[in-house]
This record gives structure tokens, C-alpha cells and sequence, in this order.
């Protein structure tokens, strides 16, 4: 009796040693899979960029296009139709980097539009800047293509089970034209289980 | 009465140990640039190492970006739910784009296969590596 009781101790001291005694602070893999909650989180945020990167540029039309030149596109904001607050300027950010990492497309930043506009100004007006080498008023180029979208979700509860559905998409559209040149679409299901314990 | 719940914790603290403090593992397969696979598994998982077989790999080219494909295998009789990530490599053996890709999670019913793809971040790469992880 007295043996089974010692250890018990033992482990119990095992177990807060080797477990319960590590930093408060710890960092992590910030690609690694989170499943904390069945709210919008860094995977699916990862996901869906590494999905609709994917697609589109390896979708034929899109790389005969990217072959010899890199299009202009301007990032319209992303729609977000679920009852969750997410931002989607931060998934645009994200899909807006890999592409120009990929050396295919080439975007102008319209977020940047009014800090561009004062610095140009500054440049012309300030009578501090050499006329010769400031930057030209008309000069900039102008958009080819607009990405845009929309997220979306589905959500369904019972008493023990949520099950969350979420839809993005993206489409790139030829601003002279209208035509829409691709479309790419990422699903997610996340299910989340009420714990007993 | 008083030994049983004695045991039934000492059980407690045994499961909750080997729990708490569980490692991942991590299985590679490395394609090389003429498309032939260097290494089919190599895991410290056994797990993943027994039930997990790399079925197929193809590798090709979107324009100038490699794009592969892997065809992952459960040679098991339940379901795996595992993580998978690629990683790129250039031709001087350098990662590209690190952390570029996330863990992504998949479960392949028993004795089905599932295939995944991806495509290079950029046109240096000329290899890659999937990784998997329980």
C-alpha cells in the first residue's frame, strides 16, 4: 500500500517536472497546423494563399501570358461575407506577395496611393529636391488586371457539433476589357466536438 | 476501494505524460531534378514510416515553374490523419521560400491513396522535399 502510494508521488512529480515546469512563453512554428478553434486561423489563412497561387499561375492562359512580360494588377478588396470578423486584406497581402515573389505579375499598391501622392508633391513643391532627379507627376503605369473576391461560410451546430464551412474565392479581371481571365476557388471544413472534460 | 483510485491515477499520470509530451516526427522524400526519387521514406514516425508509402511523384513545368505531384498512400486498415508541408530547393541545394508553405492537414481513408500538388514559388527551384509529420 504504502509503495503504491510513493509512487504516486513519483509520477505526480514526473509529470509537473517535466510538463508543467517549461517556460509560460514559448515560440512556435508559425506554419504549423492551429486548431485551437473552429473560428478563421492562420491555416486556412495559409491555405487558401497557397492554394490560389497555385492555381493561378499555373493556369494555361495565364502562364502563356506571364511568359514574356509581368502584368500590372491592382488587389480590390475582399469581400467578406461571414459572420466572422476576419481580415481579409491580410489573405490579399499574403497572395499579393507570393505572386510578386514569383517574378510573374507586378502590382500597383493603391493602399500606398496618398503617403505616394504627398512624398511626389514634397518632391515638386518643397524646393528642396533636385528638379532634375524628382519624380515625375503622369508617369506612373496604370493597371491591366484587378484580383478580387469573395469569402463566404456555412455554418451548422447541434447540441454536441459544429461543422464550419468556408468558401473563397478569387478572380482576376481584365480592367479594359471586363473579361474575367481566371477565377480560383478554396474550400475549408473545420469540425469542432464539445469536450466533456 | 483506496487502491483502485491509487492506481487508476498512477494510470492517469502515465497516459497524461506520454500525451502531454508527445514529439512529432517528420518523413521526407526528396525528388531529384530528373525526376527519379532519391529517397522514398524516411521517418522516425512509426506510424507514418509503416502505414504511410509514397505511391507516385511527378514533377513537370508550368511555364517556368516546377509543379509536382505526390500520391500518398495508406497501406494501413484505419484512417491517418497526418500534416504534410513541401519544402523547395534550388539547384545549389539552398531552400527557397522558407516557411513559404504552410502544414497542411490531410486524412486519407484506410487503403486509399490521396494526391497533392503544388507549384514552385519562383523559377530557381528545381527540386523539392514533402514532408510529413503525425
Amino acid at each position: 500500500m504504502k509503495l503504491v502510494q510513493i509512487l504516486a508521488v513519483i509520477f505526480a512529480g514526473l509529470i509537473l517536472a517535466s510538463c508543467a515546469s517549461g517556460p509560460k512563453v514559448s515560440y512556435g512554428d508559425a506554419s504549423a497546423v492551429e486548431t485551437t478553434t473552429t473560428g478563421f486561423g492562420s491555416t486556412d489563412l495559409q491555405s487558401i494563399a497557397a492554394k490560389l497561387v497555385d492555381d493561378l499561375i499555373s493556369f494555361p492562359p495565364i502562364v502563356q501570358m506571364t511568359a514574356q512580360r509581368r502584368p500590372v494588377v491592382f488587389v480590390d478588396k475582399i469581400k467578406n461575407k461571414t459572420t466572422e470578423h476576419i481580415d481579409t486584406e491580410s489573405i490579399t497581402d499574403t497572395v499579393q506577395t507570393k505572386l510578386l515573389q514569383s517574378g510573374k505579375f507586378r502590382f500597383v499598391d493603391m493602399t500606398a496611393v496618398k503617403a505616394v501622392q504627398e512624398q511626389m508633391q514634397f518632391q515638386m513643391d518643397s524646393g528642396m529636391v533636385d528638379p532634375g532627379k524628382a519624380a515625375a507627376f503622369g508617369k506612373q503605369t496604370g493597371a491591366e488586371f484587378m484580383l478580387y473576391g469573395n469569402m463566404s461560410s456555412i455554418i451548422k451546430r447541434n447540441s454536441s457539433t459544429k461543422d464550419v464551412y468556408y468558401k473563397f474565392t478569387l478572380k482576376l479581371v481584365n480592367l479594359e476589357s471586363g473579361i474575367m481571365e481566371w477565377a480560383g476557388e478554396k474550400e475549408i471544413r473545420k469540425t469542432g466536438e464539445k469536450s466533456f472534460f | 476501494m483506496r487502491k483502485i483510485i491509487l492506481k487508476t491515477v498512477l494510470l492517469a499520470g502515465v497516459s497524461m505524460a506520454m500525451l502531454g509530451c508527445a514529439v512529432n516526427e517528420t518523413a521526407t522524400v526528396v525528388v531529384n531534378d530528373d525526376g527519379s526519387v532519391a529517397q522514398v521514406i524516411e521517418s522516425n514516425s512509426k506510424v507514418l514510416a509503416a502505414n504511410l508509402s509514397i505511391a507516385d511523384t511527378k514533377t513537370g513545368f508550368v511555364g517556368d515553374l516546377l509543379k509536382v505531384q505526390v500520391d500518398i498512400l495508406n497501406d494501413s486498415g484505419s484512417a491517418l490523419s497526418f500534416q504534410y508541408k513541401f519544402k523547395w530547393i534550388d539547384k545549389s541545394g539552398f531552400e527557397v521560400a522558407i516557411d513559404g508553405r504552410p502544414w497542411q492537414p490531410l486524412t486519407i481513408t484506410p487503403h486509399e491513396s490521396r494526391i497533392v500538388q503544388a507549384v514552385a514559388p519562383n523559377s530557381t527551384v528545381n527540386s523539392f522535399k514533402i514532408l510529413v509529420q503525425d
